[in-house]
């Protein structure tokens, strides 16, 4: 039995220039605020720009930006939606609204490989994918089925969540994936991390911090209705997708 | 209309295939829908004919088996068959229809009431086997 999505994915992502994987070991970490709000960024930055929703089971990203979750318009294929007017916008969570998502890890490549050969994207700079936690399924699919895939991956000063993440590090350095820096989320003053020494461990870059925001739904709602990102956060994300574009150059 | 994508996706299979065997004249493509994914077969086939304009190959060639869509209870190890869920409503029967994974979003086991459940087969659309013609010298 021949599978043929698998011929057609190379087609489907050919107008995408850059395809990142926001990604970490640990849960709970801001993985897919990070993704929501560097899309938001890198779009406020003149970048087109697309977000993929990996996180099946977890599905957050269209919470985030404010996504009203119709099926998708077809044409020879189906069109992403469009997240805060200026984001396309593709998850699971648009078939299966705000319900449970119980799948194990062959429907779960299933579903990767049927969305990524269906979904026709327009020319895109920066495909961003929030992907779930974990070194599972979803991770090693992505790796196996997306060309040219490039990870950001996210940890918080956690002493916890620095040993968690760099098992995924070790993983990517071990596989030679093209890492374009780590991200420190949560960062509150006087946090005492080890997240630099991380990065120059594995040979990549820390691409900046971003500070704990009490307001980061307050934050987000208004990214997602189109205002600019506001605040050090604002800046600090800003800062951060400012480095992400420049790596690729 | 997004048959039009798993039909481009066969085409683009045959095409690596042909190339892959020195061009020789296909003779048959025997392709499987799956019952579950609701493929529209009117619709699928317009769309294969459009993407194979210009193309080497001839509609003709193309065949299709509606295979019937299985699942098994990983719980309570019951069979059963599409048919039997006859509670899909419209909006869960287009999910489906869009990504067969849904499947686990809206269906239950029948017997036990467990969303773990494997699907047997019939899925969705993949190709059986392609036939190229033996060059005689």
């Amino acid at each position: 039995m021949i599978d043929p999505r698998l011929d057609v994915i190379g087609k489907r992502l050919a107008p995408v220039k850059r395809i990142i994987a926001v990604s970490s070991a640990k849960g709970g970490v801001g993985k897919s605020v990070c993704a929501a709000l560097s899309a938001l960024a890198l779009s406020e930055g003149g970048y087109r720009t697309g977000l993929l929703d990996l996180d099946f089971q977890g599905a957050s990203a269209h919470l985030l930006l404010d996504v009203e979750l119709d099926f998708p318009e077809e044409e020879s294929g189906i069109k992403p939606l469009r997240a805060s007017n200026s984001v396309d916008f593709m998850s699971f969570a648009v078939f299966s609204r705000e319900h449970p998502v119980p799948l194990r890890g062959s429907d779960v490549t299933q579903a990767m490989l049927e969305l990524l050969a269906i979904t026709i994207w327009d020319p895109l700079d920066f495909l961003l994918i929030d992907m779930p936690p974990g070194i599972g399924d979803e991770i090693l699919d992505a790796l196996r089925y997306l060309p040219g895939l490039e990870f950001l991956v996210v940890t918080t000063p956690s002493r916890l969540a620095l040993h968690v993440v760099e098992r995924l590090l070790a993983m990517l350095c071990e596989l030679k994936a093209p890492v374009v820096g780590l991200v420190e989320n949560m960062v509150r003053p006087g946090s005492d991390s080890s997240a630099r020494a991380l990065a120059e461990k594995y040979g990549t870059a820390l691409l900046g911090s971003v500070p704990f925001e009490e307001r980061i739904d307050e934050i987000l709602a208004e990214g997602a209705s189109g205002k600019p990102l506001s605040g050090n956060f604002g800046h600090s994300i800003r800062s951060i997708t400012a480095r992400v574009a420049a790596s690729g150059r | 209309m997004h048959e039009w994508a798993l039909a481009e996706a066969v085409v683009s299979t045959v095409e690596r295939l042909y190339e892959e065997n020195g061009r020789k004249t296909v003779l048959a493509v025997n392709v499987l829908i799956g019952e579950l994914q609701h493929i529209e077969m009117e619709i699928f086939s317009v769309g294969l004919k459009n993407i194979l304009a210009g193309s080497p190959f001839s509609p003709d060639v193309f065949h299709f088996e509606i295979e019937k869509a299985t699942f098994r209870c990983n719980l309570c190890k019951g069979d059963w068959l599409l048919e039997q869920h006859t509670d899909l409503g419209e909006e869960e029967l287009e999910a489906i229809h869009f990504l067969p994974e849904a499947a686990h979003v809206y269906m239950r086991c029948p017997f036990c009431g467990s969303p773990d459940f494997g699907l047997e087969k019939g899925r969705g659309v993949s190709i059986k086997s392609v036939e190229l013609e033996e060059l005689l010298r």
